[in-house]
């Protein structure tokens, strides 16, 4: 039975990647500082324990349950411990502006027994929630609370949230954004202004760790997981009760910075900042914090995130193939990318051949555009224009986005095309009514509405119940999009609860097979209501999930017809050849 | 010359500006969809064509946030008529109409005309809170003159007050929009004689009861006619061939109004 780094993550203490100068602090220092720290802020320390222990009987429910690896139980579920919270910083080079190397370096953990910091850590983080509320001091109430935006009955969300409030705490997921200042951007639940002491706590935190030319990572207790991330000026820092692991919170992370930097882009990001460190960044991101609050949610509950690959909707070879050519007939200067997207998901994308040569779409930015569509359908007679960053092809520049339903009032089947020039509106928009007649002529509308997800039973193997299927093989004269197919969810996991904990199973899954201090090839996972089978191989990725009692053999059986299904759907099932077109570059300034 | 209702290309342009908030995507979605619902932050600008007798006009809903203030100057170039839209409870919002909007609309038309639009009205005005008859009757603006002097003897509220959670104040009053109005004209250049009278381009109006927000649109609209009939002329006058019409008189489809 193997043993990943779930094991290490129970040692006590305060862990430290050890750099090979002497400048860094003795772990006891920075304990001590903390320690300080929470003192100056909260000088009574008898309410220490109080709120880092509210989600305690959650933790056993939400706690995945005993697995066995390759057929022997195991038992490598972690024992309740008193002090079981680790900080773990990584080592930075000598240059403390430099961004942190994506590369992890856990093995060069030490381990140091102050058993107090980490805990004290988030003691502080939840005291500083009270704090700022006037809580325990008598008579005065936060001054930022009154001067909070004016309150329209329309807005009344997270936002609203109290933040001193259990159901506050016990969210399963937190994400908080900050400037390097410290300055509040956003936060998933409750509002900016009553959270910003806890914020200035945990950019204490990030300063404190950097000044020893580390830089923090990740906090552990007994119930949360904190991880943080620095990208440029901002930090971004999730508290998690989910049981995921920190890469892929992390992961997460990287999905709010690039949302964030496909409203505005980096390059704007780091010239205001550079201009006025203490700026207050919500100025330019006031109305977006529902794209940031969707894209959490898809995230949560959308697999593609996690598998970071697109879900294309299966549709007959021979009706995406026409839709593709449809798109690529109707172009003009400078488009660079067509997109058709019904429920939520891809039906075909043209791409523009010389601007992008040896570049494709990522995942990542397919996502975001998603994710933007579906928070921005408010009004949807209408023709959207506006200007986005697809932040992994370049982050530093805006492409011109025009959004339009195809099928009004319905709205399910929509039109993306996106241009290089920002005057190209009405060129683009005669495109649209180009595709609108052409799709008309070809009754595409009705052909893509019977479109849809197919059912696991489809694929007549007895026991399965679910299953992610991401193929590597592309043919690869084609740099192609990263995509996943996946049956619908169906019974028994209809309900919400059920889909997340089949969605949390495959989270584990995952987080197993890409351990990075033991990374692993295949998984055997008996759970207490079904078992799952999570296999890696150099063609692709495949996590299933069986009834119960099913053994490994059968599962590797089933699998094999599984796969020979795929195969012979695929055409069905993938975008399996983007096609292209040619625009004459008419580069404007 | 072919029939001007196929013609997909807008005969005018009609840009609502605007901070966030104020209501321009609700002003706009009560007007062409009789509806009062929950919208979102919009996103950049979304774009929407009105058929107005024989002739489309386009209406640009713009993003209020200042993360799209790059883009304001497009959606307004070559604008007719821009609508600088406030919130009548909040007085940030008229003052930001000045200090951020006002210099985007320097690329509309030379004779483009303002209109001054405070929303939200219902929540500080009895007349405004009557939800307004589906089919829009256009108000008499004496009336609704009258109407906010009543009201402004009825609650001085100071401009600079902030909206207090327990019940809302009337922040701006018609004054301070007339005054604003006045300023704008002078910003133009225009002669304050020879412009449209601030009485008529002063409105306010409720999206969430439909009070004024017809009878404001369909002004506009008429003030608007005698610029699409000049431009008309001038492309009639125009020795370039267009290649535009005739492509349109083959098609037959034609994009209709919006509801």
């Amino acid at each position: 039975m193997e043993k990943d780094n779930r094991q290490e993550e129970e040692a006590q203490g305060v862990k430290i990647c050890d750099p090979p100068s002497d400048s860094n602090p003795p772990a006891d220092t920075l304990a001590t500082s903390l320690s300080l720290l929470g003192n100056h802020m909260f000088p009574d320390p008898s309410c220490r324990n109080d709120s880092a222990d509210v989600n305690k009987d959650e933790l056993a429910d939400s706690r995945l349950p005993d697995d066995a690896a390759a057929e022997e139980p195991g038992m490598d579920e972690e024992p309740p411990s008193n002090q079981v919270t680790k900080l773990e910083t990584e080592e930075t080079d000598c240059d403390a502006s430099s961004q942190p190397p994506d590369t992890e370096t856990e093995d060069a953990a030490v381990s140091n027994d102050q058993n107090d910091s980490g805990e004290f850590v988030v003691t502080m983080l939840a005291k500083a929630k009270l704090e700022e509320q006037g809580i325990g001091v008598k008579g005065r109430s936060s001054p930022l609370l009154e001067a909070g935006p004016e309150e329209s009955p329309a807005f009344v969300s997270h936002r609203d949230e109290d933040v001193t409030a259990d159901s506050w705490r016990q969210h399963r997921k937190h994400v908080f954004v900050l400037s390097e200042a410290g300055k509040p951007i956003y936060s998933r639940y409750g509002s900016e202004e009553a959270l910003s002491s806890t914020m200035g706590v945990m950019m204490a935190l990030v300063s404190f760790v950097q000044s020893g030319d580390n830089i923090i990572r990740s906090v552990y207790s007994e119930e949360h997981t904190v991880v943080f991330l620095q990208k440029g000026p901002l930090v971004l820092v999730c508290v998690s009760s989910s049981r995921q692991s920190e890469q892929q919170l992390r992961g997460e992370l990287l999905y709010v910075y690039y949302q964030i930097i496909s409203m505005l882009t980096q390059a704007s990001i780091s010239r205001i900042f550079e201009h006025k460190k203490n700026y207050d960044l919500r100025r330019l991101l006031a109305g977006s914090e529902k794209i940031l609050d969707g894209l959490l949610n898809l995230v949560d509950s959308d697999p593609s995130f996690l598998l970071a690959a697109v879900h294309c909707l299966p549709l007959a070879s021979s009706l995406r193939d026409s839709l593709s050519q449809i798109l690529q007939k109707a172009i003009t200067a400078n488009l660079v990318f067509s997109i058709l997207i019904a429920k939520n998901q891809l039906l075909t994308i043209v791409q523009e051949k010389t601007v992008i040569e040896d570049s494709r779409l990522e995942p990542a930015d397919v996502h975001l555009l998603l994710n933007l569509i579906g928070a921005s359908s408010a009004f949807q007679a209408g023709e959207i224009w506006t200007p986005i960053c697809l932040p992994l092809f370049n982050p530093d520049c805006y492409f011109y986005a025009y959004i339009s339903y195809l099928d009004p009032p319905e709205c399910t089947v929509c039109l993306l095309l996106l241009s290089t020039d920002k005057e190209a509106f009405y060129a683009v928009a005669e495109c649209k009514r180009k595709i609108e007649e052409a799709m008309a002529a070809q009754n595409s509308l009705s052909l893509i509405a019977k479109a849809q997800s197919y059912s696991v039973s489809q694929v007549g193997v007895s026991d399965l119940r679910h299953f992610m299927y991401k193929p590597f093989d592309v043919p690869d004269n084609y740099r192609q999009l990263t995509q996943f197919t996946s049956p619908e969810m169906e019974a028994p996991y209809s309900s919400e609860e059920e889909k997340m904990r089949l969605l949390d199973l495959y989270r584990y899954m995952h987080s197993r097979i890409h351990s990075t201090s033991r990374p692993l090839k295949l998984i055997y996972h008996v759970a207490e209501r079904e078992t799952l089978l999570a296999w890696v191989t150099s063609k692709f990725e495949l996590y299933t999930c069986f009834s119960p009692l099913v053994t490994k053999a059968c599962a590797i059986t089933a699998i094999t017809k599984l796969l020979r299904w795929i195969k012979k759907e695929e055409e069905r099932l993938f975008i399996r050849y983007p096609p292209k077109y040619s625009t004459t570059p008419n580069p404007r300034l | 010359m072919p029939d001007v209702s196929k013609m997909k290309k807008p005969d005018v342009k009609v840009v609502l500006l605007g901070d966030m908030n104020v209501g321009k995507t609700s002003l706009l979605h009560r007007y062409m969809d009789r509806k009062f619902k929950e919208t979102i932050s919009t996103i950049g600008g979304a774009f929407f064509l009105k058929q107005w007798g024989p002739y489309n006009i386009s209406i640009w809903d713009t993003a209020g946030r200042e993360q799209f203030h790059g883009l304001g100057s497009m959606y307004c170039r070559g604008a007719a008529a821009v609508i600088l839209t406030y919130d009548v409870t909040n007085w940030q919002s008229l003052a930001e109409l000045e200090e951020r909007f006002l210099s985007l609309t320097d690329t509309a038309l030379q004779d483009c005309i303002y209109a001054l639009v405070g929303n939200k009205a219902d929540l500080t005005d009895q007349q405004a809170q009557l939800a307004q008859d589906p089919d829009g009757q256009p108000q008499d603006q004496t009336e609704s003159r009258d109407r906010t002097d009543t009201l402004l003897s009825a609650c001085p509220t100071p401009p600079d007050s902030p909206a207090s959670l327990s019940g809302v104040h009337k922040q701006v009053t018609r004054e301070d929009a007339v005054a604003l109005y006045g300023r704008i004209l002078h910003y133009k250049g225009l002669d304050e004689k020879s412009s449209l009278p601030a009485d008529k381009m002063c409105f306010e109006t409720s999206a969430k009861t439909g009070f004024n927000v017809d009878a404001m649109f369909e002004t506009l609209f008429d003030l608007v006619l005698p610029s699409i009939l000049r431009k008309r002329n001038e492309n009639q006058r125009s020795p370039t061939v267009d290649l535009e019409e005739y492509r349109e008189v083959g098609s037959k489809r034609s994009r209709s109004g919006c509801c």
